[in-house]
């Protein structure tokens, strides 16, 4: 008998494609025989956008690729620059970064696996996740006046310090954090139906995995010990203890394992950084260009020129982001304005591997890989 | 006379309620009159079927009312709060809004089959309460083969998903119909086979008879309900009709985050509503059935000088208000199975299960335990 | 299959079973956490960036704020015979630059988040409705 290949397209408006992501699937019955993806429905120019803007006014834009955790995309940013520039940031101003990403990672993981649970059917632990989330994102709104598009970091510093009662907040939150993670694994890890559409889906060796470029989660779950806050380590992640989250499957499940490891991670490193939180100015006090006016009050820009020129050169910095490697490669002329910024987004990177992990696999499979890969369109298209 | 055993429907408890108040052979008379006093029956059953089709309308609206509850229980919300006290009132505003949106026909469908099947779905949802033992003697018709009548109809419902899902002239549509045509067909028969191991207890397939059967108790304290004997049973009933139903986690025919909305992708205004009528009335209808069938049906402990039909009115709809609450909370708690995955139980598990259960019953009843 | 027979007794659906009705009953620290929005209102940080403000007295109207905007969001408009910002709030993505970039400390963010309208033009704010007198309320 012969039968017809049916060529379906899933998206740009769909419903669990994260946004506006568009599969071209051909399928035979449920089976997906070929997938391949579109790209650029999300597409806004912030690279270019960036040539246009001075060094400070980017900083927003960063806010916007991945714009479940921001502030690593912030950071990233901020320490290419610093980079460049040669600027020697304040401990305070770093410790106050890494809380922020760290907690920032806490709400991304949320938001992964709330999602990913969300594609299979099961709405409540998005519900759960956002409960959480939502505590953090006041935490957030406490520290720099908004909830997701913070452009809170500055060259050299922080915009604003930690505001009074932001630390027992955040005590309580990680204590909370931890009964929740527990509630958590007690509705989803052992859940038959879960393990069923999860373990031993959308498999990726280790060597697969690195050669299509992942980073982050989705690498460590394939088993590749690889963290770049451990590797090449920046900011004061040298003086922490954490333990990187490692699973050698390969699977969507192991994906998933990761990041709820993971989130522990991150509440034992917030917790260390809240003891040790030391005493010092926020803001780099190195002055280029313009004196800042008198009697205007202690805020990052009167200890920062509002313009800002790093010396001619090129740079590649790269973090750790919740996602993998996010790296901002950035090429100076000398002038207020960079001349080239290129944004290393690690959701394009682990996406570009779907094709691959869902060949031969059905429609619910592809949903549940593509939640366990964790992307967010705006990091993709940029 | 309230608690007449000779009362075996509805129709012949209104004959009575009427002759008790005196009014009923005037009525008869004046009918007789005229040579038609088979109109009269005809009119009070019709009322009687009115009556029941409000009843269950009224529970599906507050069955949309409590899924969401429910779900927002469980997920740390309220749910609707704004119509009416708690939202109570929300199921009749969604009502009105379906009412009102534009009931569109895409330009490549089937236009005939695509009306056709949110009816064919909607009727059999409704046809299938007729043989549903409300309580005592509150049943519209005692059919001697009620059980394969209730097989029988709600084999009908996939015919209509793959005629809605045909009929749309989209794959999202396509893929769901045949999918739920698949899981349908799987499951009616582990449910069948489960559903026969009980008959072999009561020796008759209608209902009323099954809940009989399921009234004495054993050493005075444990109630005979089929569950205690047919513990696979119930199980594998419970899961087959869930399965039937198509809800989490084995909603695959419309399987929101892979198949849009599956195979009532393209519909929307009423069309669409009767869909979503047909589910929840689905939903009712097979809570009852298997309240009827394993859960003792009406029987519980006789409350004196209450008449026996609103007790056990009441006992019925507490037992399928806990299925359905069982259900709604199984549907928060899992995700949703993988279609090969599901049919795999389906046919591998299930069925042989059930198979053995059959086995066993049989034994049960050589043996003599009821 | 074999991952059947392993599994058979679903204790992991079960949990799961329990740890969601300790939701419905909300038994130990698990309440309801909806804040039913345009009836009650959740307490907003003070840091919380929302529509600007401009202080009347502060403002001297030299435009570092409009050259500081990443979006071209201000303008600087001639209002009651001086120079004062404008903002096209549709535009405006609330950064804070402007804030950071007043030499005055004339420009504030206030907690007013509210800012939906019908039109294009009526997102735009003009001084008249920027404007605030030191010691008032904005």
């Amino acid at each position: 008998m012969e039968t017809e290949e049916l060529l379906i397209n899933m998206g740009p408006v769909h419903p669990s494609t994260h946004g506006v992501l568009r599969f071209k699937l051909r399928m035979d019955g449920e089976i997906i025989k070929e997938c391949t993806i579109v790209l650029g429905y999300l597409h806004r120019g912030t690279e270019k956008l960036a040539e246009m803007k001075t060094y400070l006014q980017f900083i927003p834009y960063t806010d916007r690729l991945d714009y479940v955790s921001a502030m690593p995309s912030n950071y990233a940013y901020v320490k290419a620059v610093e980079e460049l520039a040669d600027i020697e940031v304040p401990l305070r101003a770093e410790y106050i970064r890494v809380l922020v990403m760290e907690l920032n990672r806490i709400v991304n993981h949320l938001v992964a696996i709330g999602s990913l649970l969300m594609d299979l059917g099961a709405s409540t632990m998005m519900m759960w996740g956002f409960r959480e989330r939502e505590k953090a994102l006041q935490l957030f709104e406490m520290l720099c006046g908004a909830r997701m598009t913070f452009s809170y970091m500055r060259i050299g510093g922080v915009r604003e310090d930690l505001p009074d009662g932001f630390i027992p907040k955040l005590k309580e939150f990680i204590e909370d954090m931890e009964k929740r993670i527990a509630d958590y694994e007690q509705l989803i890890n052992n859940n038959e139906i879960f393990l069923m559409r999860m373990k031993g889906i959308a498999t990726i060796s280790a060597e697969e995995a690195i050669n299509y470029g992942m980073t982050g989660p989705t690498l460590r779950g394939s088993g590749v010990n690889y963290d770049i806050r451990r590797l090449e380590p920046y900011s004061i992640y040298p003086d922490l203890d954490f333990k990187v989250c490692v699973r050698s499957e390969g699977d969507s499940y192991a994906r998933y394992i990761v990041r709820i490891d993971e989130m522990r991670e991150s509440l034992h490193i917030l917790r260390q950084l809240i003891d040790n939180m030391p005493e010092s100015s926020i803001i780099a006090t190195q002055k280029y260009g313009i004196i800042p006016m008198t009697g205007a009050p202690y805020t990052a820009q009167t200890y920062f020129p509002r313009i800002f020129t790093p010396p001619a050169g090129e740079v590649y910095s790269r973090i750790e982001a919740p996602k993998g490697e996010l790296g901002f490669y950035i090429v100076s002329d000398g002038t207020t304005k960079p001349y080239r910024i290129k944004i290393r987004s690690p959701s394009f990177c682990n996406l570009a591997a779907i094709p691959q992990l869902v060949r031969g696999l059905k429609i619910p499979d592809l949903i549940a890989a593509f939640g366990s890969i964790d992307v967010v369109l705006g990091d993709v298209d940029r | 006379m309230w608690t007449g055993d000779t009362m075996t429907n509805a129709y012949e408890l209104i004959v009575n309620i009427l002759t008790a108040i005196g009014v009923y052979d005037q009525i008869y008379n004046l009918f007789e009159i005229f040579g038609m006093a088979y109109v009269l029956k005809i009119l009070i059953v019709s009322v009687l079927i009115a009556v029941l089709f409000a009843f269950v309308l009224v529970t599906v609206m507050f069955l949309t009312w409590m899924e969401r509850k429910v779900v927002a229980l469980v997920q740390v919300r309220y749910g609707p709060m704004v119509t009416g006290p708690r939202g109570l009132l929300q199921p009749v505003m969604d009502g009105i809004k379906l009412i009102g949106k534009e009931d569109i026909i895409p330009a490549k469908a089937d236009r005939w089959i695509f009306t056709l099947a949110p009816f064919i779905v909607f009727v059999p949802a409704l046809l299938i309460f007729i043989p549903i033992p409300f309580g005592n003697s509150l049943i519209i018709s005692d059919l001697r083969v009620g059980l394969l009548y209730i097989i029988a109809i709600s084999a009908v419902s996939p015919i209509a998903v793959l005629l809605a899902g045909w009929a749309s002239n989209n794959k999202y549509s396509l893929l769901g119909a045949m999918r739920a045509v698949a899981q349908d067909i799987s499951y009616t028969i582990p449910l069948a086979l489960a559903a026969i191991a009980v008959v072999i207890f009561t020796g008759s397939l209608s209902t009323v008879d099954i809940v009989n059967a399921q009234g004495d108790y054993w050493f005075g304290i444990i109630p005979k309900w089929f569950i205690f004997l047919q513990p696979i049973g119930f199980v594998l009933f419970l899961i087959a009709s869930i399965a039937e139903l198509g809800r989490i986690p084995f909603d695959f025919q419309e399987s929101e985050s892979e198949l849009v909305a599956g195979f009532f992708t393209e519909y929307s205004g009423m069309k669409f509503a009767m869909f979503f009528l047909a589910e929840y009335a689905h939903l009712f209808a097979v809570s009852g059935i298997v309240v009827t069938l394993f859960l003792g049906g009406w029987n519980g402990p006789v409350i004196p000088f209450i008449p026996v039909q609103i007790t056990s009115l009441v006992y019925f709809l507490i037992k399928t208000y806990a299925v359905i609450f069982f259900t709604m909370w199984l549907r928060d708690t899992v995700p949703r199975m993988r279609i090969d995955q599901l049919l795999n139980i389906g046919w591998k598990i299930m069925v042989p299960l059930a198979l053995l259960n059959l086995l066993v019953a049989g034994f049960l009843v050589t043996a003599g335990v009821i | 299959m074999a991952w059947m027979s392993k599994n058979w007794t679903m204790t992991g659906i079960i949990m799961g079973l329990v740890v969601t009705l300790k939701h419905v009953l909300h038994i130990g620290d698990r309440p309801t956490v909806t804040v039913q929005y345009p009836y009650e209102r959740m307490k907003l940080a003070p840091r919380f960036r929302g529509r600007h403000a401009v202080d009347e007295d502060a403002c001297i109207g030299c435009g570092i704020c409009e050259v500081n905007c990443p979006n071209s969001t201000i303008r600087i408009v001639k209002y009651k015979g001086r120079w004062f910002p404008e903002l096209n709030l549709g535009m405006c993505m609330f950064c804070g630059l402007c804030v950071d970039a007043c030499p005055m400390n004339a420009i504030k963010m206030t907690q007013d988040y509210e800012l939906a309208d019908y039109t294009r033009e009526s997102v735009v704010y003009g001084p008249d409705r920027l404007l605030f007198k030191r010691g008032e309320k904005w």
